[in-house]
């Protein structure tokens, strides 16, 4: 295996979802650009997987000022404030982007893109087509891109991140056939989203295994509040094999009811007024809590009852969930669903500043891969924006950056090149790794989390780090680079975990006792590279 | 559950086969989840996914030979895992790009403005497409014509509909192919998503086409023929509604009475073939009513995208049953049956002969020395959804031996006319198949196909009633 420079481009592009379509079309109006995806350009990712919709301050009577209020007390006051101002700011602006380019939103009778209440949010400020609004935004980009002069490399899996005296300088790859490749670049764009698969249960796609998060940390970049991974309170249960999947939030929004196995309505005991239309964070622990303490179904969920509604609405507000369930054999217009919480989304990431510039030179993330856009909990519809107007500052200034022209270190391919050959002498099959972390990490370092736990969890999952994985065939070295990056990417959860002394928003800490509510913490961001960790203190420097 | 799996890793092997795997999975798993599970033990499985929610369309794969996505699709034990019809990389995964190329960006005009409602409404249906290319996978007019095929079209049909964009779609959709399209229907029966793209796109294209002027000459001429005779076809001999009483009383007691709609078709190139059918109904006890002002259902006019005229006909054409009081009519033709079921309002109910001979049942014919192979009508199996009804009339008579690969013999959806090579070559490869059964004739169910697949086989074509009479006779001479 000899890597040779087989690409050069002044920015490479590292993602096919919103952020990293949104980041190539804008870099490339600046130079050579090359985008990479592990998926066919565009299918891979979370992004066309998101129904609910876009945030958007649009109307006289909402406001940005509004949209940042909400954004933050969402977020527990752990947002970087600088990141959310930009985030509401331009959210109207990258909206009227894809507008232009021919999204197909919903409309109002006045032809103004509709919008929708979703939680948390004071004003009804989610923009959408129906229940398909990520996949809608994705059909948009990848139009765009295919109509651009972006050059598109699909199927082919980023291992490393190349560096030369710190920087970051480009890339190595595995094309479709298991070779090596090595992209050059003058700066590297971070879009590849998230990592929820570190959990057994999962709503996201099959790419959101944290590849992101690995390669950054690898390339030495600082990664904050990596513990706050939102729960979505309801994930189907059954078939088990496809369990996770997301059963959206709209259904509680219409009217649906959780009742426990015992028939109660159980909400009432956690939070009254709001019952099922708590917060994501409130009601996946009320869920999590009634299965825990076996009160939950047989298939070990609650149920999530709609049958009290006339059928008309079913049909007309919820298609996709009726036409989803009835696939899988249960119709809901006359018997619940079950459900129960399924790992959704990172809020931590890299941190990056509000041009989407890393801590180290040369690289740039965004999308879910960046961090402290919504602090330590995110509200539905902020991520899909956040695609849009991260994706477009960051390929425009690695648009902007100037030309490096240098080349990778010899010596780190050779690093590469060897661990990969070990891969196909390798014993430890990737599959049952990658379960067997899965299910340690839902353990040890899933809703409710304990110090203790939290210890015996990194210890489980940097033994399974130290596996030596096996590929029958060059063919299989991908997958193999994809859970050592799963591995690396719960190992900074679990590592942050122990980082936060406290409960905050997603990230419950149920053996500390506090006295502070979240406007109150002392914290702020945890953070971690290979060089430093640890907890930033209000009104102190790092 | 055991599976059989196709295996094939091009760089290797010559040509792939088929291998049986057992796996366990949990209740209710699907066909993805099985995959899972074998590669989980065999991680040599190559095949394709992303989102695992039917939402991103990476994991079409044939199941049992019909186009499915892996994710949504219920494993059953003993199933086959195929890879999609499209040249394959390795196992199961084929290539996309080269299709998904051929999708048509929205060229931007600049505003930001939305479009207005019902603009929104009429695009929606056309944008669920999750570019699975389940679709792309089944298309005949793909195979020999320079087409850029269903998915390619549901998007010039989705741009031409945006007030945004600034592309000329029309002459781009004529120029990818809109007219090699034989509205077999193929594509949106395997649509995950069920996008109508020959009604919904490729007809409304070609009529968008036609108020550019677009439409091309022989299909204006058929236009034209229609409005002057009522007919599609010129009258070269004597018409079946010039040889028939206006009532057929059957032999025996009235087991039902119907209406006949003869179509253009029968009525001129083929009438001896629909007077079979009328000795066969009369044998059965079905009573034929028969307007003799009934005119052209319009589906070629559809099928090319030239409405006009196209509500004159419906008029008339519904008015003659219900004058009559008659609450059942019955097509002999797939074409106009699946006409007058799908683009129809009608007061009465439409059945095809083949529905109708199966309800009344019966009697026996005597059984002929013949192996058959049977042609499925696009407009007969998907227009109408009758696959098993002429099967079980033929089983009767004569051995049937089924083709390998049910598809489109290319007569239909103005092809013949206008785009001649296209539909000749589609019989061509259709008559291949004929070929490879070695059976003694081919019987069908509608004249586009049995006029057409006549012309390019040397296997005889029969009706299906046809083939009925036949045994009816031999029956007959037995008794004399
Ligand atoms: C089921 C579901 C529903 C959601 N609904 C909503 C919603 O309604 N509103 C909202 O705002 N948010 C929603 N979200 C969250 C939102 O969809 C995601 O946060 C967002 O789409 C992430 O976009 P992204 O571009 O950062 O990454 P993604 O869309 O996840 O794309 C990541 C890309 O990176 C590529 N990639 C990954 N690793 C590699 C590698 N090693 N080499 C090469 N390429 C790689 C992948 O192929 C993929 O193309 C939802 C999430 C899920 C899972
Ligand atoms: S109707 Fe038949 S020929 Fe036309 S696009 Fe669909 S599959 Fe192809
Ligand atoms: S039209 Fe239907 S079958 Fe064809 S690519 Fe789109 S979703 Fe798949
Ligand atoms: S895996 Fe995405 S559609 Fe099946």
């Amino acid at each position: 295996m000899r890597a040779d420079v087989a690409h050069e481009a002044h920015v490479l592009v590292i993602g096919s979802g919103g952020a990293g379509v949104r980041a190539a079309l804008e870099a490339s109006r600046h130079g050579e650009t090359l985008l990479v995806t592990k998926s066919v350009a565009g299918k891979g990712g979370c992004t066309p997987m998101a129904e609910g919709g876009y945030n958007a301050a649009l109307r006289e009577a909402d406001s940005c000022v509004g949209h940042l209020e909400d954004t933050l007390k969402g977020g527990a006051y752990l947002n970087d404030l600088e990141l959310v101002k930009v985030l509401v700011n331009e959210a109207p602006d990258r909206l009227r982007d894809l507008v232009r380019w021919g999204a197909v939103f919903d409309v109002t009778e006045t032809c103004e893109v509709a919008q929708r209440s979703f939680g948390g949010q004071r004003f009804p400020r989610t923009c959408y087509a129906g229940d398909r609004t990520g996949h809608e935004m994705m059909m948009t980009l990848l139009e765009q891109l295919r109509a651009s002069n972006v050059e598109v490399l699909q199927e082919v899996t980023v291992t490393d991140l190349l560096t030369r005296e710190g920087a970051v300088v480009g890339a190595a790859v595995l094309d479709r056939t298991g070779r090596l490749e090595v992209i050059r670049a003058d700066s590297t764009v971070l879009a590849t989203g998230g990592g929820s698969r570190v959990y057994d249960v999962s709503t996201n796609s099959a790419t959101g295994t944290g590849d992101g998060y690995s390669l950054g940390y690898g390339a030495g970049a600082e990664l904050i509040d990596m513990e706050m991974v939102q729960f979505h309170p309801t994930g189907a249960v059954y078939p088990y094999d496809a369990r996770g999947r997301l059963v959206t939030e709209a259904v509680r929004g219409e009217g649906g009811i959780l009742r426990n196995a015992k028939g109660e309505r159980f909400m009432s005991r956690y939070d009254p007024e709001r019952m099922e239309l708590s917060t994501r964070d409130v009601v996946a622990r009320a869920i999590a809590r009634e299965i825990l303490e076996g009160r939950g179904t047989p298939r070990g969920g609650v149920y999530l009852d709609v049958t009290h509604l006339p059928a008309a609405q079913i049909e007309g507000r919820l298609p996709v969930m009726l036409e989803q369930f009835l696939a899988y054999g249960v119709d809901i217009r006359k018997e619940p669903m079950e459900v129960a919480p399924s790992a959704h989304h990172f809020m931590g990431g890299l941190r990056i500043t509000p041009t989407g510039q890393t801590t180290v030179p040369g690289l740039f993330a965004c999308g879910e891969v960046a961090g402290g856009v919504h602090g330590a909990n995110r509200l539905g519809g902020n991520s899909l924006a956040e695609t849009q107007v991260f994706g477009k500052r960051a390929g425009e200034a690695a648009g902007r950056a100037p030309s490096r022209g240098q080349r990778p270190e010899p010596r780190q391919l050779d690093l590469i090149e060897r661990r990969l050959e070990g891969f196909l002498s390798g014993m430890v099959n990737p599959v049952m790794v990658e379960r067997k972390l899965q299910l340690a990490m839902w353990k040890g370092a899933g809703i409710f989390r304990t110090g203790p736990e939290l210890t015996q969890t990194l210890m489980e999952v940097e033994k399974l780090g130290r596996k030596r994985l096996h590929a029958p065939s060059k063919l299989n070295l991908a997958e193999c680079m994809t859970v050592h990056h799963l591995c690396t990417t719960a190992m900074l959860v679990v590592k942050s975990a122990l980082l936060r002394p406290e409960s905050r928003g997603a990230h419950v800490r149920t053996d500390l006792t506090q006295a502070h509510d979240a406007a109150n913490s002392p914290f702020g961001h945890t953070y971690l590279s290979q060089h430093r960790s640890g907890i930033e203190m209000k009104g102190g420097s790092p | 559950m055991a599976v059989r799996v196709f295996r094939w890793n091009p760089a290797r092997e010559k040509e792939g086969k088929f291998r049986t795997y057992h796996v366990e999975v949990q209740e209710g798993a699907r066909v993805l989840h099985v995959l899972h599970a074998i590669h989980a033990e065999d991680q040599t499985l190559s095949y394709r996914y992303c989102c695992g929610t039917g939402q991103c369309g990476s994991c079409a794969v044939q199941v049992d030979g019909e186009p499915k996505l892996a994710c949504m699709t219920e494993a059953r034990d003993g199933m086959t895992v195929e890879p999609l019809n499209l040249p394959v990389r390795k196992d199961l995964v084929v290539e996309m790009e080269p299709a998904l190329a051929q999708i048509a960006p929205l060229l931007p005009k600049g505003q930001a403005e939305c479009p207005a409602p019902e603009q929104i409404a009429a695009i929606k249906p056309l944008r669920e497409c999750i570019e699975c290319l389940a679709c792309v996978s089944v298309c005949p007019a793909m195979e020999v014509a320079e087409f850029t095929g269903p998915a390619a079209m549901r998007q010039e049909m989705r741009l031409a509909l945006d007030p945004r964009d600034a592309g000329g779609r029309i002459p781009e959709a004529i120029k990818a192919g809109l007219f090699t399209c034989t509205t077999c229907q193929a594509c949106w029966k395997v649509c995950p998503k069920k996008i109508e793209i020959p009604g919904k796109a490729i007809e409304k294209l070609r009529a968008l086409a036609n108020r550019e002027g677009l439409t091309l000459p022989r299909h204006l001429e058929v236009a034209e023929l229609v409005k002057e005779t009522g007919r599609t076809v010129p009258r070269t001999e004597t018409s079946f509604l010039e040889q028939v009483d206006e009532v057929i009383e059957p032999a025996g007691p009235v087991k039902a009475t119907v209406g006949f709609f003869v179509g253009c078709m029968y009525n001129l190139r083929l009438p001896k073939t629909a007077l079979d059918a009328i000795q066969v109904l009369k044998r059965n006890g079905v009573r034929v009513i028969i307007p003799h002002e009934q005119v052209c259902c319009g589906s070629p006019l559809i099928r090319t995208g030239q409405l006009e005229y196209l509500p004159t006909l419906q008029q008339k054409n519904i008015e003659c049953f219900t004058s009559r009081n008659i609450d059942t009519v019955m097509t002999m033709c797939a074409g106009c049956g699946s006409t007058l079921k799908n683009d129809y309002r009608t007061p009465f109910t439409v059945k095809d002969v083949n529905e109708i001979l199966t309800e009344v049942g019966i009697e026996p014919p005597a059984r002929l020395p013949l192996t058959v192979t049977y042609h499925d009508p696009c407009h007969l199996l998907r227009g109408q959804g009758i696959r098993d009804q002429p099967r079980a009339l033929i089983r009767r008579v004569a051995d049937l031996r089924e083709m390998a690969v049910v598809k489109c013999c290319g007569a239909g959806g103005g092809t013949r006319s206008g785009a001649p090579e296209v539909s000749k070559a589609l019989a061509l490869k259709r008559d291949e198949e004929i070929i490879k059964t070695g059976a003694d004739c081919v019987i069908s169910s509608c004249p586009f196909c049995e006029f057409h697949i006549g012309t390019f086989s040397k296997t005889p074509v029969k009706n299906v009633t046809t083939l009925l009479l036949e045994g009816y006779r031999k029956k007959d001479e037995g008794k004399a």
